[in-house]
């Protein structure tokens, strides 16, 4: 543990509380509410990077693709609710997926970690670029949202 | 197809936003490669699905089948293109059950048509449309989900299982066809009826030689003929008592298939009145065109809440007539029923009721009080069997204490020695 001891108790405490309410909310089974405890250690973890202050952390595509794996894990549960049984050999198929999804969103988080470290640029470019990224993604979640009906 | 995103689609965005906006605040670019996966998950997922286009289609060995017997049918899914994911829902009515195979399921297609085989039941008689079906399919990353449902009918006819009966009651008066019922009008037949003079056109094979010489004039012999009888079948579809899975209804029509089959092998002339919240009638027929549409005309009959009261008269002559046999199925519930058995008796039809004996499913209330109304309830009852027995009206009961084949021996006793009775 990097971060001071401060830091370091109250991200434990959070990362408590994420786990408890994963467990409930995959127990009371509301789909909508499954990010929330990813947030919270998600936010556990920027805190830590923000307390050490260090130039990089190379564990970063670790924690990502451990984040994808978790949450596909917590759908998945919540997929066998539905009481649609599947084929033989169904499951192996799934955990092959997930697994093989953990590694993508490693590789995919090493590139632009890589990436990153060759820019190293800051300034109001790379701001203006990360609130668009940040734009694009919630306009894909409404428009997606609003495009629910018949397709085609 | 309905196109929708799961709930991954507003999961990732939330937590690409979120960690894109964090890095920004924070300016820790770590943040923002933690958002990376997800974002480009998002954006493969959404952009590469195309709409699936499936055809299902459910195909049945048969179409008609007995009560509890088994129906092969199988699941034609024929998709376009292949697809991760498809889940398939069976929207099967309540009393069609599933031997072999799965109500919901799901599986993963080429893109080739694939059979799904299944073996389906029916718990009672009925039309049942097995033919619903609901259908998911989803891409391979979960985010998008297309739904359709299909609501060709397939109809599936379950025709009632028949009773055991040995013997059917027999009608008073005969019609002009040939069957197998003896006539009491004398004639060409094999029973032997009387002797009488010889006179103009009469067969010598007939002459009674024995008796010609007694008389010492040409005698020949008299018989009954074989001939058909009408029958017509009243069913009460008043009110239906069940409890679990008995029912008087269901045990009214296996016994009107039962009896419509029997007679109809006898070369009888057979109808059905449907009386109840719908009148609903069949003229008598014979043969087995006539067997198809008395059961399909069974297969219809249910319980309409009414309260109105219906007349006989509204039954046409050609459908009841005089000389038919009409034998009426019911569980003696509803007093409008009771009142037209009175009435057709009163007509001097030749009238049989085969009581469907509710006691096995009207279950008595709880404590003394509800012991003792169920005992009332059954001395009334046996006071309107004796009211309808005084009438002049066979009355057999058919239940769990006594079979369709004793209920019959009981109206043909009834009917042997009211005859002797009256004469």
């Amino acid at each position: 543990m990097r971060a001071g001891h401060g830091v370091e108790h109250a991200g434990l405490r959070v990362a408590a509380v994420a786990v408890v309410g994963l467990v409930l909310v995959l127990a009371v089974g509301v789909p909508g509410l499954v990010p929330v405890p990813f947030l919270l250690v998600g936010g556990v973890y920027a805190a830590q990077l923000v307390a050490d202050d260090a130039p990089l952390d190379a564990a970063a595509p670790a924690f990502a693709a451990g984040l994808v794996v978790g949450v596909e894990l917590a759908y998945w549960s919540l997929d066998e609710r539905d009481g649609a049984k599947g084929e033989p050999g169904d499951d192996l198929r799934r955990s092959a997926y997930v697994a093989g999804l953990g590694v993508a969103a490693l590789l995919v988080a090493a590139v632009v970690l890589a990436l990153v470290d060759a820019v190293r640029a800051r300034g109001l470019g790379v701001d203006v670029a990360g609130a668009a990224a940040a734009s694009l993604a919630l306009l894909a979640v409404v428009l997606f949202a609003r495009g629910r009906g018949p397709a085609g | 197809m309905t196109r929708r995103g799961t709930a991954r689609v507003q999961g990732y965005a939330l937590l690409a936003a979120v960690s894109l906006l964090a890095a920004l605040a924070l300016r820790r670019p770590e943040v923002a490669v933690v958002a990376a996966p997800f974002a480009l998950l998002l954006a493969a997922g959404t952009s590469f699905s195309a709409e699936p286009r499936i055809d299902a289609r459910l195909a049945l060995s048969t179409t008609r089948t007995l009560e509890g017997d088994d129906v092969e049918a199988e699941l034609a899914l024929d998709p376009g293109s292949a697809i991760g994911r498809l889940e398939v829902r069976l929207d099967l009515p309540d009393d069609v059950e599933l031997v072999e195979g799965r109500r919901a399921f799901s599986l993963a297609l080429r893109a080739e048509a694939r059979p799904v085989p299944l073996t389906l039941r029916c718990a009672r008689w009925g039309v049942f449309d097995v033919g619903r079906l609901a259908l998911r399919a989803t891409d391979v990353f979960r985010l998008v989900v297309w739904e359709r449902s299909l609501d060709a009918p397939v109809l599936l006819k379950a025709y009632p299982r028949l009773e055991p009966l040995r013997r059917v009651v027999s009608a008073t008066e005969t019609q002009a066809f040939g069957g197998n019922e003896v006539s009491r009008r004398p004639g060409d037949g094999i029973e032997y009826a009387d002797l009488r003079d010889f006179a103009p056109g009469d067969r010598v094979r007939s002459i009674n030689w024995r008796a010609t010489a007694r008389r010492q004039r040409l005698v020949v012999n008299q018989r009954h003929p074989e001939r058909n009888t009408d029958v017509v079948i009243l069913v009460d579809s008043f009110v239906d008592l069940a409890a679990g899975d008995r029912s008087t209804l269901d045990d009214t029509v296996r016994a009107a298939a039962t009896l419509a089959t029997r007679y109809l092998e006898r070369r009888d002339r057979v109808g059905l009145v449907g009386y109840g919240g719908i009148l609903r009638w069949l003229r008598p027929g014979m043969g087995a065109a006539q067997r198809y549409r008395l059961i399909e005309t069974l297969l219809e009959t249910g319980v309409e809440p009414t309260f109105t009261w219906r007349d006989v008269n509204l039954i046409p002559a050609r459908v009841l007539g005089r000389k038919a046999i009409v034998i009426a199925l019911t569980p003696l519930v509803d007093p409008r029923f009771v009142t037209m058995l009175e009435d057709l008796r009163a007509r001097r039809f030749d009238l049989v009721v085969i009581e469907i004996d509710p006691s096995a499913v009207v279950a008595p209330g709880p404590g003394r009080g509800g012991a003792l109304a169920r005992r009332l309830w059954l001395l009334e009852r046996e006071v309107l069997r004796g009211r309808l027995e005084r009438a002049g009206i066979a009355v057999g009961r058919f239940g769990d204490a006594a079979s369709l084949d004793e209920a019959l021996e009981g109206v043909r006793t009834f009917r042997r020695y009211a005859t002797r009775a009256r004469v």
